[in-house]
């Protein structure tokens, strides 16, 4: 968690939300990042995912979003563009089993921070969010 | 798909020449060896042709058999069906030299007949047509998995994705008790990957020549609908089912299969991932009914006639085959059934089958 200017707090790196339908893919990512020091929440769709969010007295309190794309329920690009539009300094990573460069290119171009494919090695997909959490510190502090 | 004709062979050329609109050419065949088999699953692909029925002096022919599942008459007495007025054409391919005498004694007036050299030709023709068409059954299966690529690609992803988290997670885990619960997760995690795989192996597999049995249509339109759920990248399909305990057909079960996969996936293509589709069976006296529908954009009026031509298609180039349609006909013709679809733009499509079911022939 970043406080307002932007230092971590000292409960954890920062707070994580993973969003995508299968819990063994929230399972894999949850362990790789618990264990690299960030809190991580979990949702299975689009619309928890949301519910969470909006949940939080401080929209602040979550420093990014994982989310696939391929999701029933709101899926994963509507989804996208709801955090992007009403979130809009809340880093979004997608994380997702279909490599498909056209799609990358007009999602990076909405303003997701990073496309990853599965599977991703942990080195990976911890340095792509310690990446992500640091432009949104370097965000605050300018 | 008979290459020159891909309509069927149009009537005025079967009439000497005098068009006879609307009315389908009435055919009786003499010989249900493998010529007559062949002829006969020709012909029913044809649009235009009625066959009044087929004979052969042995009562277990291929041929003989073939027709009955068609619903298509048979007999054993050869003289009469040929003598039978109502004829327009009698096509032999007995091969018996005697039967050129037979037919011109006892024929009624005015029937043509194609035999001889004509008949041999017509065989080697129906022959090819018949190879031809099993290769383009063969080939549309796997165009058509092509398409599902992305779709697959995300299937196998995810628990390949889990596997690696489990084995990084245990490469540094002292817990005994943990790693064994990794280990055991990754086992379930492969054997989930072989499924997908032995779906889609079993899918694109070339089935054997002779290989009819009792096909039961519930079961098909479930494995239908795993197979299609690759066919799109977004996956928020609301499945309805209404199934009824019905009879079976009697069927190449692989070709069922390939027709629910074909008109599956095209209505979650049309609903672009998201929507509801509907699977329903009744069955009542000798048939089974099949209703498919969808709620996507519809089929407009100025297609709808157009939809069955082989390569017709309104989707993108490199996205889907063209094919699924026509391959559907040709499997509901080759089973003696029919097909018909109810849309309008805007308003989704339905399309139903009917089959008679196994046995109703005999």
């Amino acid at each position: 968690m970043v406080d307002p200017f932007g230092l971590p707090t000292k409960d954890s790196l920062g707070r994580v939300l993973i969003v995508d339908d299968e819990a063994d893919v929230r399972k894999a990512a949850n362990l790789a990042l618990t264990k690299a020091g960030y809190q991580v929440l979990e949702a299975e769709n689009g619309e928890r995912g949301i519910e969470i969010l909006n949940s939080e007295d401080n929209p602040f309190e979550m420093d990014l979003i994982i989310c696939d794309i391929r999701m029933p329920k709101i899926n994963g690009i509507e989804a996208i563009s709801y955090f992007r539009s009403n979130y809009p300094t809340l880093p979004v990573i997608v994380l997702t089993g279909f490599p498909d460069v056209e799609m990358a290119t007009s999602l990076l171009k909405q303003g997701v921070t990073d496309y990853l494919v599965k599977p991703v090695e942990r080195e990976k997909l911890t340095l792509a969010v310690a990446n992500a959490i640091e432009k949104r510190r370097r965000g605050f502090s300018d | 798909m008979n290459h020159v004709f891909p309509k069927g062979i149009p009537a005025f050329f079967l009439k000497g020449g005098k068009r006879v609109p609307g009315q389908p050419v009435k055919i009786a065949i003499l010989g249900g060896g493998r010529g007559g088999s062949d002829l006969l699953e020709v012909l029913t692909r044809s649009a235009g042709t009625e066959i009044l029925g087929i004979a052969d002096k042995d009562p277990n022919a291929p041929g003989l058999r073939r027709a009955r599942e068609l619903n298509i008459p048979v007999m054993d007495n050869v003289v009469s069906l040929i003598s039978n007025d109502e004829a327009d054409l009698i096509i032999d391919v007995t091969g018996d030299p005697a039967m050129e005498q037979l037919i011109s004694e006892r024929k009624a007036p005015g029937v043509e007949v194609l035999g001889g050299s004509a008949a041999r030709l017509l065989w080697y023709v129906v022959q090819h047509d018949a190879h031809m068409h099993n290769q383009l059954l063969q080939a549309e299966k796997l165009a058509t998995i092509g398409t599902f690529t992305s779709g697959i690609a995300h299937e196998i992803n995810n628990p390949l994705y889990f596997i690696m988290g489990l084995a990084e997670d245990m490469g540094d885990e002292e817990d005994l008790a943990v790693i064994r619960g990794h280990a055991r997760s990754i086992v379930l995690g492969v054997q989930r990957i072989s499924t997908i795989v032995k779906g889609l192996t079993g899918y694109t597999r070339v089935t054997s020549a002779e290989d009819l049995s009792n096909v039961e249509l519930n079961s098909k339109l479930d494995e239908a609908v795993r197979l299609a759920q690759y066919a799109t990248v977004l996956n928020d399909i609301v499945v309805v089912r209404g199934y009824t305990a019905c009879p079976m057909i009697k069927a190449k079960p692989e070709e069922i299969v390939q027709l629910f996969v074909n008109l599956i996936t095209n209505a979650v293509q049309a609903m672009d991932g998201k929507g509801t589709l509907s699977l329903s069976t009744h069955c009542e006296n000798n048939t089974v009914t099949v209703s498919i529908s969808d709620t996507g954009p519809g089929i407009s009026k100025g297609l709808i006639n157009k939809i069955y031509d082989p390569f017709f298609t309104t989707k993108e180039p490199g996205k889907g085959t063209g094919l699924g349609l026509h391959i559907v006909q040709t499997i509901v013709r080759r089973y003696g059934g029919q097909i018909s679809v109810a849309s309008e733009e805007g308003k989704g499509a339905a399309f139903q089958l009917q089959f008679p079911r196994s046995g109703s022939g005999l």
